[in-house]
């Protein structure tokens, strides 16, 4: 159940940030393990090595913040009229990556327990 | 530990500490430790100024309360950052009237349970934990005020603590969900919210006293210059931060980290510069005190409490670009509806009215004035529905407050034509 709430409003948050670009195409990918997931989003709209830049440092806070991921962090994909908030999903994740893919942005995000190693899923390496 | 975490636990427990050394100084040790144990006993409930017992009694209780929000920052390993500092600021605050570390224990010990139960760590709802000592007053009003032999109430009294505190986490996750973010001071909204029930079950065991008001009149210089000497200490350390010769560009960072609109979480050290926010704490400071000062309202513990408050979120989304709004709307209501800007109700309003401020912050000035006008008059109503046992009264007015303007924002923004598919 736990599982399905965080994958929820990680996914609704990151939904909502895509959105407000207004892309014509947008994709969503999960992969489940045991001890983690993996989310991966994509867009058509590439963006400058400027927010892209930002959009790393939202989504990789500089230290591990629990105090905010646990309470501020279930507002996190609840809220769609306002401005999305990438830094509720960066303090509830392990790592997210950031770039620019064919057509446009890609995420991905890496999530899971204390044993959880983002380096056993292949998505990323075959990049 | 990074350095500038060192260095703001070296500044929270100097001033904590310099407290403690002028309550002792002030009074006395012996009469400031016979008006702290009497403090203990008190219920506390709104609006109880403990400086009437004693300037330094009530320093020195609010300077432990301070203490217990610090110990507990750094042992459950979260970082000394904005939250956390608005967090040890608003427990030493409210020790000057409401707090005692007798009825803060319970609650923290409550979260606690909460946390084990959900298999977290305290850490993770630290901040519930902190802001949750505002139920205070039921713990120390069920100990010794409802009339039962003490044997018996004192462990009521206690359990009712934790059991509150084992909710807390539950109920502020979806208080949240409200007012999304806009109003600062959560906790006291969940507080309220419990407290409705807890007061409601008093009166229906006959058990719930009337709301009495006790105030200090008395304008007491010491505690006028503590908020001067703290504010500067703040500013001076900001200034400094950098070494000194790079003032101009601490002030060009706390102009920027006037833009944020504050709302939940904004943690400015985070999003600024330590050197910005602790300016932008020591601004807030002299700002408040000013405040108090121009509408001659008496420097006591409440006053105090509500300044150290608007500093405390000076690092977690107050600035003075956000908080100048809702005060003038509060202000405002004051004179239109009659009443002495230096009364207790409308000075503490216009103090903690700025849990609004991010609605100020996001929408501008007008939301921000409705917001602060609209608050002065809740405010004024919703310490008689929680019996006063909610110390952040202004935080459950204010979520009410944000949570009828957020959801009408919200209708209106979810409705516009212009960006719906075409028919």
């Amino acid at each position: 159940m736990k599982r399905k709430e965080i994958l929820g409003r990680l996914i609704g948050e990151l939904t909502h940030f895509i959105l407000e670009g207004n892309p014509l195409r947008m994709v969503v990918s999960l992969h489940q393990e045991d001890d983690g997931a993996h989310i991966s989003i994509f867009d058509d709209k590439p963006r400058s090595e400027e927010e892209l830049e930002r959009i790393r440092k939202s989504l990789n806070p500089k230290s591990h913040r629990p105090e905010l991921a646990e309470y501020y962090g279930m507002m996190a994909g609840h809220d769609m009229a306002w401005d999305a908030r990438l830094k509720l999903i960066g303090w509830q994740i392990k790592h997210a990556s950031v770039g620019n893919s064919d057509s446009g942005v890609q995420i991905d995000l890496w999530l899971g327990s204390d044993a959880f190693s983002p380096v056993n899923f292949t998505i990323d390496g075959k990049k | 530990m990074e350095k500038t975490e060192k260095n703001l636990y070296v500044l929270m427990a100097s001033i904590l500490g310099t407290m403690m050394i002028v309550a002792l100084v002030f009074d006395g040790p012996i009469a400031t430790l016979k008006g702290f144990l009497s403090l203990q006993v008190h219920a506390g409930r709104l609006i109880n100024d403990f400086t009437t017992v004693g300037v330094g009694a009530a320093l020195f209780n609010a300077a432990l309360v301070g203490f217990i929000g610090l110990t507990l920052v750094y042992f459950v390993e979260v970082s000394m950052s904005g939250p956390t500092i608005a967090a040890i600021f608003t427990l030493t605050g409210f020790g000057l009237f409401g707090k005692t570390p007798l009825n803060c224990i319970p609650l923290i010990l409550g979260v606690w349970i909460s946390a084990r139960i959900a298999r977290k760590t305290l850490g993770s709802y630290s901040l519930i934990a902190l802001f949750g000592t505002a139920l205070g007053p039921l713990v120390t009003y069920v100990m010794f005020d409802i009339g039962l032999p003490l044997g018996i109430s004192i462990p009521i009294g206690i359990i009712a603590g934790i059991a509150v505190g084992a909710i807390l986490p539950a109920v502020a996750g979806s208080m949240l969900q409200l007012h999304q973010g806009y109003n600062l001071y959560n906790v006291g909204f969940t507080c309220g919210f419990i407290g409705l029930f807890a007061s409601s079950l008093l009166i229906a065991t006959n058990t719930m006293e009337p709301l009495e008001i006790i105030w200090s009149s008395v304008n007491e210089p010491i505690l006028a210059m503590l908020v001067v000497a703290i504010s500067l200490v703040f500013i001076i350390a900001g200034l400094t931060f950098h070494r000194v010769g790079n003032i101009r560009s601490t002030i060009g960072e706390f102009l920027d980290l006037q833009k944020f609109s504050g709302r939940l979480p904004t943690d400015f050290f985070d999003n600024s510069s330590a050197a910005a926010t602790l300016l932008n704490i020591g601004l807030l400071g002299l700002a408040s005190w000013t405040y108090v000062l121009l509408v001659g309202a008496p420097f006591n513990g409440p006053v105090l409490g509500g300044i150290f408050t608007v500093m405390g979120f000076g690092g977690f989304g107050k600035s003075l670009r956000n908080t100048w709004p809702v005060v003038t709307g509060a202000v405002v209501a004051t004179l239109v509806f009659g009443k002495s800007l230096s009364a207790p109700g409308p000075i503490l309003a216009a103090l903690f009215c700025t849990t609004l401020a991010p609605i100020a912050g996001q929408f501008g000035i007008i939301a921000g004035f409705i917001a602060g006008f609209i608050h002065l008059f809740m405010v004024e109503t919703t310490a008689a529905w929680h019996g006063g046992l909610d110390l952040y009264n202004n935080g459950f007015a204010g979520g009410l407050t944000a949570s009828l303007l957020i959801a009408i924002l919200q209708w209106y923004k979810t409705n516009r034509p212009k960006e719906d598919f075409e028919q």
